[in-house]
C-alpha cells in the first residue's frame, strides 16, 4: 500500500525537481473555433448535425406546434403502448411548453425521482417505460450534441434506459462549440455528479464494422428546439 | 540462451495464414483511417489542433506530480476513495478487496485498457464474482477468451458467424448472424446484467485534476449504464491520463473522437464527478479510483521516452501501420498492440526476452507519427528502443556475430573483394532460379521466409573500376 506523499514524491524525483506548490501556468490554447453568424444559423447547424447522427429534430414556436410535433412522432405508437400510465417517464420539471403539450394531449408523465422510493424501483420504472423525456442545459451546434447536467430533480436514467429519448431545449441554450460550453460549465463552480453529452442514439460497429443502432442506450432520439 | 521468445514467430505465422483476419483488419483499419482524415479536415486547421494536443499533454506529463496530487485531494474531499497501485498485482488486490467487502456477485464493466493491463477479470472470477464485459466488442472476446485485437474495435478479428456461434450457447437457441439479430440479443441479455450490477467498473479517458472528475467516452451507452446504475463505482486509470481543467477538454475530446472513429464526438461523452450527491435519484453512492503506475514513473524519469506518456489511446497509429494491417493485434502478443504498443510494452513490462521483438514490428515508415493526434514521434521512439535493446545486450549472440563479421569485411576492402569472388564461385549449391533460396543455418533464418539475390560474378567494385578506366 503506497501513501500519497510517497507516490507523488517519487514522481517529483523522476521529474528532477520538487513538486510545485502553486498551480502551473495553464498552457495557451490556440485553435480556430467555429463561430456561427446568427442564432438561426446556429439552430439549423445543430439540427443538421443531429439529423446526420440519425436523430429526429424540429424547431417549435408555440405549445400548439409542440403538440403537433409530439402527435406526429409518437401519436400512432402511443395508441398501442400497453401500459399508458407508465409509458412516459420524465424529469420532475420540463420546460413549460413541454408540460403544457403533454397535459393538453392527456399523455400522463411518470416523474422519475418521485414515483419510486428506491433506486432499483426507479431503474425498473425507467427500463419498462417506452419514452424518456428530459430537458437539456446546452446544445452544441458544431457536433449536434445535447449537454445534460444531473440534479436531484433530474434522473440520469431517464435519457438512458427507455428505448426512446426526447429532449426539449430552448434555442437560447445552443452554443457553437464545446469550448463555449466548457467555459460556462467552469463558471458554475462545482460540477454536478454527471454531465452527459449526448450525440445521437446508442451505436456500435463492433461486428465486422457494421454500424448498428441502439445496442444499450436509446434506439431513437428526438429533440424539440423551443424558439424562445 | 535464446534472447527472444520463440512464440513470437508462431504468432506471426498464424496471423499470416489467417486470410479472414488479414482482410478484416485491412478493411476495418482502412475505414477508420478514412473516417479520421475526413473528420480532421472538417474541423479545419488540424495541425493547429494537434499542436495544441501535444502542448497540453506535454504540460500535464511535465507537471504530473502536481496534477495527480490535486486530483487525489479533490476526489477525497468529495468523498471518493483513491487507491495508488505501484504494480498490476496491487491494483488487482485493491479491486478484489472492494468486491469482497461488498460481497458483490455481479460486477459489470465498461471498457478499460487498464483492466486488460492488470488482467483483472480472471482474478475476480477466481473470487467467485461474475464479471461481465458490457461493451459489445469486449463481450465477444470475453466469451471467446481472447485479448482485444484492436484498441478501439476489440473484436475486429471475428466474423459475424463466429460471433453468432459464440452467442448461441448463451441464448440457448439458434441465432442468425445478421447484425441486428446479434445486437438485439446483446441488448436484451445485457439489460438484466445492468439492472443487477452491484459494482460497476469503468475506464477513464481523462481525469480532470481541478474538479476531481472522470471523463469517459463510449458509443454504446454501456459506460453510462455502468456508472449510473450500480451502487458502487470503481474507475481504473493509468497514472498519466489527466487534464488540468475543463478548459483543455475541448481540444482533447475533439482530437480523441475524430482520431479514434472519425466522429465529431462519440455518442456519449460523460463527465462524472462521483459519488452522487445525497439527493440525486441515481448514480453511485460509493466511488473508488484506482490509479496505476506500473513503470509509468520509470518512463517519466527517462527523458528519451517520456513523450510516450502523452498518448491518448485513440488507435489512429494502428490503422495506418503497415505491420499492424498485415498481422492484426494478436501477433504482437501484448495487451497494447500497434505502434504505441510496440513502444510502451517493453517499457511497461520491462522484459526484453518477452517483448524485445516489438520495436521491430515496424517498417519505420513514420505513418504512425503522422497520424498521431498528439504528435508522438512513434517511429523515432521505435528506433531508440531498438538501440536500447542492442546497447543493453538483449540481442542474440548470432546477431552480434553477424554484425561483427559485417563490420570486419566492410572495413577491410581487400578481404571483401576476395570473399565476393569466392562467394560467386561457391554459391551454386544454394542457388535456385537465379536466387539464393536454400540455406544452411544461420543463413536459413533468412532463406526460410524469403530469397536472396545471388552473388554477382562481377562485383560493383570491379565494375566501378572498369568504368573509371574507360
Ligand atoms: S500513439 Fe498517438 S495515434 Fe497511437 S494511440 Fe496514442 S495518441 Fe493515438
Amino acid at each position: 500500500m503506497t501513501n500519497t506523499n510517497e507516490f507523488i514524491s517519487l514522481l517529483a524525483s523522476k521529474l528532477g525537481r520538487p513538486t510545485p506548490t502553486q498551480a502551473p501556468e495553464p498552457v495557451a490554447i490556440n485553435v480556430p473555433q467555429y463561430r456561427s453568424s446568427t442564432r438561426k444559423d446556429r439552430a439549423s447547424l445543430f439540427l443538421d448535425n443531429w439529423h446526420a447522427l440519425g436523430g429526429k429534430g424540429m424547431i417549435v414556436k408555440s405549445p400548439e406546434e409542440t403538440m403537433q410535433c409530439l402527435k406526429e412522432w409518437f401519436g400512432d405508437q402511443q395508441a398501442t403502448w400497453p401500459n399508458k400510465q407508465q409509458a412516459i417517464v420524465a424529469w420532475d420539471m420540463l420546460p413549460t411548453v413541454a408540460e403544457f403539450a403533454f397535459a393538453a394531449l392527456e399523455w400522463p408523465l411518470v416523474r422519475y425521482s418521485q414515483e419510486a422510493q428506491s433506486s432499483p424501483d426507479r431503474y425498473s420504472l425507467a427500463a419498462q417505460a417506452e419514452l424518456g423525456v428530459t430537458g437539456a442545459d446546452w446544445g452544441i451546434a458544431l457536433s449536434g450534441t445535447l449537454v445534460v447536467n444531473s440534479s436531484p430533480q433530474r434522473g440520469r436514467a431517464v435519457s438512458l434506459l427507455p428505448p426512446l429519448h426526447l429532449a426539449f431545449i430552448e434555442a437560447s441554450k445552443l452554443r457553437d462549440n464545446l469550448f463555449d460550453v466548457l467555459e460556462e460549465l467552469t463558471s458554475l463552480g462545482m460540477p454536478p455528479s454527471a454531465i452527459e453529452m449526448i450525440s445521437g442514439p446508442s451505436r456500435t460497429s463492433d461486428i465486422e464494422m457494421d454500424l448498428s443502432i441502439g445496442v444499450h442506450g436509446p434506439i431513437e432520439v428526438y429533440v424539440i428546439v423551443i424558439d424562445d | 540462451m535464446t534472447m527472444y521468445d520463440p512464440t513470437v514467430d508462431q504468432r506471426v505465422d498464424k496471423a499470416l495464414a489467417n486470410d479472414f483476419l488479414r482482410l478484416a483488419t485491412r478493411r476495418a483499419t482502412d475505414r477508420l483511417r478514412n473516417n479520421r482524415v475526413k473528420a480532421a479536415e472538417e474541423l479545419g486547421d488540424w495541425q493547429k489542433w494537434r499542436e495544441a494536443g501535444e502542448t497540453i499533454r506535454t504540460h500535464v506529463v511535465a507537471n504530473l506530480d502536481f496534477y495527480l496530487k490535486q486530483l487525489i485531494t479533490q476526489i477525497e474531499k468529495q468523498g471518493g476513495h483513491v487507491h495508488l497501485a505501484k504494480t498490476p498485482a496491487e491494483a488487482v488486490t485493491f479491486v478484489k478487496n472492494i468486491v469482497r467487502e461488498h460481497k458483490a456477485k455481479n460486477v459489470i464493466k465498461s471498457k478499460s485498457m487498464i483492466s486488460e493491463e492488470i488482467h483483472l477479470n480472471h482474478a475476480l472470477e477466481d473470487e467467485g464474482s461474475t464479471v461481465i464485459e458490457t461493451d459489445l466488442g469486449e463481450y465477444i472476446i470475453q466469451i471467446a477468451g481472447e485479448p482485444p485485437s484492436h484498441i478501439i474495435v476489440p473484436a475486429m478479428h471475428k466474423t459475424r458467424q463466429q460471433v453468432a456461434d459464440l452467442f448461441e450457447p448463451i441464448a440457448g437457441h439458434p441465432l442468425t448472424s445478421d447484425t441486428p439479430t446479434l445486437t438485439r440479443f446483446v441488448r436484451n441479455k445485457m439489460r438484466e446484467s445492468f439492472l443487477q450490477g452491484e459494482i460497476g467498473i469503468t475506464g477513464c479517458n481523462f481525469a480532470v485534476a481541478d474538479t476531481g472528475s472522470i471523463v469517459m467516452v463510449t458509443n454504446e451507452g454501456n459506460g453510462r449504464m455502468v456508472s449510473t446504475l450500480p451502487r458502487v463505482q470503481i474507475t481504473l486509470m493509468g497514472m498519466e491520463r489527466l487534464v488540468p481543467s475543463f478548459r483543455e477538454l475541448d481540444v482533447m475530446l475533439n482530437l480523441l473522437a475524430r482520431s479514434a472513429t472519425g466522429q465529431k464526438f462519440s455518442s456519449y461523452t460523460t463527465i462524472l464527478t462521483p459519488p452522487k450527491q445525497a439527493s440525486d435519484p441515481d448514480g453511485p453512492e460509493e466511488f473508488h479510483l484506482v490509479i496505476l503506475d506500473h513503470n509509468r514513473s520509470e518512463i517519466l524519469g527517462d527523458k528519451t521516452f517520456r513523450p510516450a506518456l502523452n498518448c491518448i489511446r485513440c488507435g489512429a497509429c494502428f490503422n495506418v501501420c503497415p505491420v499492424y494491417r498485415q498481422i492484426g493485434g494478436h501477433a504482437y502478443g501484448s495487451v497494447y498492440a500497434g505502434p504505441i504498443g510496440a513502444v510502451i510494452t517493453p517499457l511497461l513490462e520491462n522484459d526484453w526476452y518477452k517483448w524485445g521483438h516489438l520495436p521491430f514490428f515496424s517498417s519505420l515508415c513514420g505513418a504512425c507519427s503522422e497520424a498521431c493526434p498528439v504528435r508522438l514521434p512513434l517511429h523515432d521512439l521505435l528506433v531508440k528502443l531498438r538501440a536500447r535493446k542492442v546497447v543493453g545486450g538483449h540481442t542474440p549472440k548470432i546477431e552480434h556475430q553477424i554484425f561483427k563479421t559485417y563490420r570486419f569485411f566492410f572495413t577491410h576492402e581487400k578481404t571483401l573483394r576476395k570473399a565476393l569472388r569466392l562467394g560467386s564461385k561457391l554459391q551454386w549449391p544454394l542457388v535456385r532460379n537465379g536466387r539464393i533460396s536454400v540455406g544452411i543455418p544461420p543463413l536459413s533464418n533468412w532463406t526460410n521466409s524469403r530469397t536472396l539475390p545471388k552473388v554477382s560474378p562481377k562485383s560493383f567494385m570491379q565494375m566501378w573500376s572498369e568504368l573509371n578506366r574507360n
